[in-house]
């Protein structure tokens, strides 16, 4: 088989030659190692790369799977985590110099977990310093690239996650998301990213950069590798003292196709905020198709959307100032300019603010569960524009120009603020060529749902079958 | 609750001394710039009426 074939299956494909023996792991593993060489010097989605140990890894699943131990859909299939990950053995450097020589003794919880599953670890993936910005901006370890347009972001903070899953350099990756960070780089680089419920999938691990926004999830090619992903990672783990103790589903089982009845509720808001023509005429074809598959669209008010961005801003740099305040004060000068001042900005927000804009939190997750008692999902673009020209301090949305990082984040923070689960999927192109996402958000634990729609989407579309030109 | 006045370029100044902060003045000018545009955020948060509502993040004793 084609090697380039090989790096643009999907995992469910691959994992159903591999159970058939059709397929080796240590085939899978060499052409992705071939890709990242190919694109790598474009790209720069690493910071550590593992052939080595890839390659030894993939061996071993070959034996097992050929002495008949077959460990389910994961086994044998490349994964790679964003470096606030924690790898035994692996140096996590939440993307800065400063913790170039931090090798954890552990593996997070969610890296134990793809293991178990037989996920074979490619390598840790670039990232916005201290997963603190939108655009995948990273002075230390190189800026990362759009796979589409490499003079654009990729997207942050999760990008080298968004660039490696576009490329084909990784079948699975990971994001971390706390006002966006999964998605952004999702919409921007025309991949599929799984912000899933607060608690559900394990912080355990990872270097945090705002507790109670904070969240793991699955960056990917197809909605069914999400629900795979999810299947691994996701359920109850008593090291994090905010996960949640909820039953996991299946969640394969809830990608029929059918999206016949369900209610789909459109934030009238969100039209309203700068938003790019092109962008606003794909979301809007994309809910058109939802139409004729038999969903019902509607208009929806969310008046509190416009407080998102003063709540989640007071909220997470309030917390990220205090997790990195040691950092900063002994190795300021080591972080990115432009990181160091969001963090210190943070120190000067007070707790009486910060308490209130959690008070503002509660008001706003209300107004989103009776929302999303009225329907079952809401829908909207993930961003309000295409991948941005690396180091643009501002976009133009519509027929404004608007600071770059409240752009990418204005349509992503409310599900951060609520810890919703929230998907976004290819949902056009842009005439120069730039991928548009739509994002889908559900109830809480409620990521079935938002799957199903998803996959139903995907599968009467052929966004996702694009390749980038690289 | 009344607007907060805004953050003057003295108190950031004494406020930042106080937190640690120190660095080149341009950079200061720009941490002075991003500090007033937060704290205005911030202070828009209070025209909500959150008389009704606890903050999100509350203390659970833990059961085990």
């Amino acid at each position: 088989m084609d090697e380039l074939e090989i790096c643009y299956m999907s995992a469910g494909d691959l994992s159903r030659l591999v159970s058939k023996k059709e397929i080796s792991p240590v085939e899978i593993i060499d052409a992705h190692l071939s890709r990242i060489q190919a694109t790598e010097p474009i790209l720069n989605s690493f910071i550590t790369l593992l052939a080595d140990e890839a390659r030894s890894s993939a061996r071993q699943a070959e034996r097992e799977i050929q002495g008949g131990r077959y460990r389910g859909p994961l086994h044998g299939i490349p994964v790679g985590l964003k470096d606030l990950y924690n790898t035994r053995g692996v140096k996590t450097t939440s993307g800065s110099k400063i913790f170039d020589n931090f090798i954890p003794d552990e593996d997070c919880t969610v890296a134990a977990r793809f293991r178990e599953a037989g996920a074979i670890l490619l390598g840790k993936l670039n990232m916005h310093q201290f997963a603190l910005g939108p655009t995948g901006e990273n002075p230390d370890y190189g800026h990362m690239h759009n796979p589409w347009d490499p003079e654009m972001v990729s997207g942050g903070s999760s990008g080298g996650s968004g660039s490696a899953a576009a490329a084909g350099q990784c079948t699975i990756t990971t994001g971390s998301d706390t006002g966006g960070s999964i998605r952004i780089p999702a919409a921007l680089c025309g991949i599929v990213g799984l912000k899933p419920t607060y608690g559900l999938v394990s912080r355990y691990g990872l270097t945090p950069l705002s507790w109670s926004l904070d969240h793991p999830g699955p960056m990917v090619r197809t909605v069914e590798d999400a629900a795979l992903s999810m299947n691994a990672i996701a359920g109850y783990d008593p090291k994090d003292v905010a996960s949640a103790n909820v039953s996991v589903p299946d969640y394969t089982e809830a990608l029929t196709g059918d999206v016949r009845g369900l209610r789909i509720g459109v934030p009238k808001e969100y039209f309203e905020a700068p938003l790019d023509p092109e962008v606003r005429q794909s979301v809007e074809n994309a809910l058109s198709q939802f139409e004729s598959m038999g969903a019902e669209v509607r208009e929806v008010s969310f008046p509190m959307f416009e407080q998102s961005q003063a709540i989640s801003t007071a909220i997470l740099l309030a917390e990220a100032a205090a997790y990195y305040r040691d950092v900063v004060q002994k190795d300021g000068d080591k972080v990115y300019t432009p990181v160091r001042l969001r963090l210190e900005a943070g120190l000067f927000i007070s707790a009486a603010d910060y308490l209130r804009a959690q008070q503002a939190r509660s008001l706003f997750d209300r107004q989103n569960r009776e929302l999303l008692n009225e329907v079952d999902l809401l829908a909207g673009p993930t961003e309000p524009v295409t991948a941005p020209k690396l180091l643009a301090g501002t976009v133009i949305a519509g027929e404004q120009e608007v600071g770059t990082v409240g752009a990418l984040t204005q349509y992503t923070r409310p599900y951060n603020i609520t810890g919703f689960p929230a998907i976004s999927v290819p949902c056009g192109f842009s005439s120069s060529g730039m991928p548009i996402g739509l994002q889908l958000a559900g109830k809480p634990f409620d990521e079935p749902t938002v799957l199903r729609a998803a996959y139903a989407y995907e599968k009467a579309t052929d966004w996702h079958t694009r390749r980038p030109d690289i | 609750m009344p607007d907060a006045k805004p953050l003057t370029r003295d108190e950031f100044d004494t406020m930042a001394a106080q937190l640690g902060i120190s660095g080149a003045p341009d950079y200061l000018d720009e941490l002075f710039s991003q500090v007033r545009a937060l704290l205005a955020g911030a202070d828009s948060l209070r025209q909500l009426d959150v008389s009704a509502a606890e903050p999100d993040m509350v203390f659970v004793p833990r059961k085990e």
